[in-house]
């Protein structure tokens, strides 16, 4: 628990501007990993009551000033929040930096400071020192990195919740990205579920508790599998081999001599994040380039790849001088297995004929819903989400992804029916709801006006979809 | 029959060899005194004549693993990085030279490594002396202090002493909690090491 000087200290000063405050970088990040099931679940109750204090004593303060002050106390209450919260999970790192990733991808939903904050952990976590990387490289590569490398820069360029990236140039000259995990990183991703199933412990008298299991110890392999860089090394060399040159979408090519289960190298890809990209201005045309990429990419991976990408986020999207689209992290993905496939293949009918009727059916059998009276609310719900998360992809003509009140409905949906405890569902639901909110939110920034059906056509019929009867 | 200096030398090199190799093939525990002396062609009795005990052996070979540890660290020596830095690196790259006798050390880790107690082995005196100096010297070098004081460098010669015991027996993948202990402590050291180097003398 905190004690009153941490929970004093918490909160915000009187008269501070948040353009003035400080970066969030503190120290502390810059640890390694807290390992310790109760040293974990301490330091989330400790950023727990702080957040709440922070508010609190926000509340208060406004009881005695203007709507403008109050309005400007706000903002800057969000700040220092968003602050505090980056730091503890920059900290933390592993499943709860993948909490506060999915929060950064909610623009206009959570509050601006907060996503702008959060988003640094997309790609700029605080990085460990040095001396600690150096040694993780060797006891997995059996050698020093300034041996194994030409050249090795010292400075991470990337951080975030699994580990840091290096930049590198090998004997040969090629320049590439070393991706270095972070100790303990494993054992803290699995010490964050044991730690979610004590907070969930109230939902187990839940009738549906089977289907919540079901759905966090799909989240949980996939999280674990996402800590084994032969894996990402291996769905890196898959993804590769899809795109062609004429896509402008390039994966980077893996060594793998020099990669271990902790430890990857791959082709480093010169080019900026969608902050960046968005700061210089592009055109509604450059805007929608990058959107179609990016669309494509996601569906060439589904349709020819079987796989759904589920970690669409800023951090993992390059946008490359000469036009081209980077995707740089392959460790989040539902691979689409024998039953999951031809599931994903009858979903396919509702989506492309857009009745309501097919995708009801399709509804149903995804999240278990039956003729029953008590279930009708659960199917309306369920339906008019799906009608959000795909809809764009059936009606045909041009999307406005930017429409703020089109985004903001999925989140409303999604809210509700958690609300209303509407939990049954495949196993996957949650990466796959990852997946539409990461899409819509890649889209929304880029203010997006496309027509995806066309893509989604030559995507199918250059996988050989048999979509005959739809 | 006088023994020469040199065969003494061949003879105490054959002993490391040989104990070294049983500890690692049998374990410490396992390997008795007549093993190593067996092993390495020499009777038992003789055996004393160079190492009062098998703990001491491991003292010895401890000590030649990290004998020229000063020499390889100065080597990685990098601009710019903080005294952590260069304290975790040294203190990794004695890890590393050590790495082969790391379940062994704690038979003889109270022995060689307490400050408090007399000296059994005259190498891990030396081992403790060296390993200090360059610790200070590093401290110094970031702090701008002309040497560390004593207090410092007991306080640090008990965290690297508890991360040995604690790195003996670690069972984390290839260590990593081991690395992740030093650095905790390394930062509790410097912090600790900062704030009274700042601290205004009293008059």
């Amino acid at each position: 628990m905190p004690t009153i000087a941490e929970l004093m200290q918490s909160l915000p000063e009187a008269g501070a501007e948040a353009d003035r405050l400080p970066e969030p970088l503190a120290a502390a990040s810059m640890r390694p990993v807290p390992v310790g099931r109760l040293r974990r679940i301490g330091l989330l109750g400790t950023l727990q009551a702080k957040i709440a204090a922070a508010y609190l004593f926000h509340w208060l303060r406004g009881c005695l000033c203007s709507e403008d002050e109050r309005q400007r106390l706000l903002r800057e209450t969000h700040w220092r929040t968003a602050v505090r919260v980056l730091d503890s999970m920059g900290y933390l790192r592993g499943a709860v930096t993948k909490m506060g990733q999915t929060l950064a991808n909610l623009p206009d939903i959570a509050p601006k400071e907060f996503v702008q904050t959060l988003e640094r952990l997309h790609y700029d976590a605080p990085p460990m020192h040095w001396s600690l990387l150096r040694e993780m490289v060797h006891n997995e590569l059996g050698d020093d990195p300034e041996n194994l490398f030409a050249s090795f820069e010292t400075r991470a360029f990337a951080a975030a919740s699994l580990g840091q990236v290096h930049g590198a140039q090998l004997p040969s000259g090629e320049k590439v990205a070393v991706k270095i995990q972070y100790p303990g990183i494993a054992r803290a991703v699995t010490e964050d579920f044991q730690n979610l199933n004590l907070f969930m412990f109230p939902a187990r008298l839940d009738k549906d508790w089977g289907y919540v299991k079901g759905q966090v110890d799909d989240l949980r392999l996939r999280l674990e599998m996402e800590v084994d860089y032969q894996k990402e090394a291996a769905m890196l060399a898959r993804a590769r081999s899809l795109f062609r040159e004429e896509d402008g979408i390039v994966v980077p090519r893996v060594h793998p001599q020099l990669s271990t289960e902790r430890v990857l190298t791959m082709e480093r890809l010169e080019g900026v994040h969608l902050d960046e990209f968005l700061r210089a201005g592009p055109s509604q045309e450059q805007r929608n380039e990058a959107a179609r990429k990016i669309f494509r990419a996601w569906y060439r991976l589904f349709a020819a790849g079987r796989v759904f990408y589920a970690d669409l986020h800023p951090g993992n999207f390059l946008f490359l001088p000469d036009g081209r689209l980077g995707m740089i992290d392959f460790g989040f993905v539902v691979a689409l297995e024998d039953e999951l496939w031809r599931l994903c293949q009858r979903l396919d009918r509702g989506l492309t004929t857009g009745s309501r009727e097919d995708r009801a059916a399709g509804v149903r059998e995804w999240s278990v819903i039956t003729d029953d009276e008590a279930d009708a609310d659960r199917l309306r719900l369920s339906v008019d989400f799906s009608d959000w998360a795909w809809g764009f992809r059936y009606c045909g003509g041009e999307f406005d992804f930017g429409d703020e009140a089109g985004f903001r409905r999925g989140i409303d949906l999604a809210a509700e029916m958690v609300r209303k405890r509407y939990t049954r569902a495949n196993p996957c639901t949650p990466s796959i709801c990852r997946q539409n909110f990461g899409i819509r939110s890649l889209l929304y920034r880029l203010k997006a006006r496309i027509d995806v059906r066309p893509i989604v056509e030559e995507e199918m019929k250059a996988a050989g979809w048999d979509r005959h009867d739809a | 029959m006088r023994v020469t200096a040199q065969v003494q030398a061949a003879t105490r090199r054959r002993i490391l060899e040989v104990a070294q190799a049983l500890f690692a093939s049998q374990g410490f525990e396992a390997t008795t005194t007549r093993d190593v002396a067996k092993a390495a062609g020499i009777a038992t009795g003789t055996m004393f004549n160079y190492f009062g005990s098998k703990e001491a052996v491991v003292g010895s070979l401890a000590a030649e693993a990290l004998a020229d540890l000063d020499v390889d660290f100065k080597r990685r020596d990098r601009e710019g990085s903080s005294l952590e830095e260069d304290l975790f690196a040294f203190v990794a790259a004695g890890l590393r030279r050590l790495k082969p006798l790391r379940k062994h050390l704690p038979v003889v880790l109270e022995a060689a490594l307490s400050p408090v107690r007399g000296n059994v082995d005259e190498e891990c005196c030396r081992l403790r002396v060296s390993h200090l100096e360059t610790v200070s010297r590093l401290a110094a070098k970031q702090l701008g202090l002309k040497e560390l004081p004593a207090m410092a460098l007991q306080i640090y010669w008990s965290l690297y002493a508890g991360l040995l015991l604690f790195w003996a027996n670690d069972d984390s993948p290839r260590q990593e909690d081991t690395l992740g202990l030093l650095d905790d402590s390394l930062h509790m050291f410097v912090r600790w090491l900062t704030d009274s180097s700042n601290k205004p003398k009293e008059p």
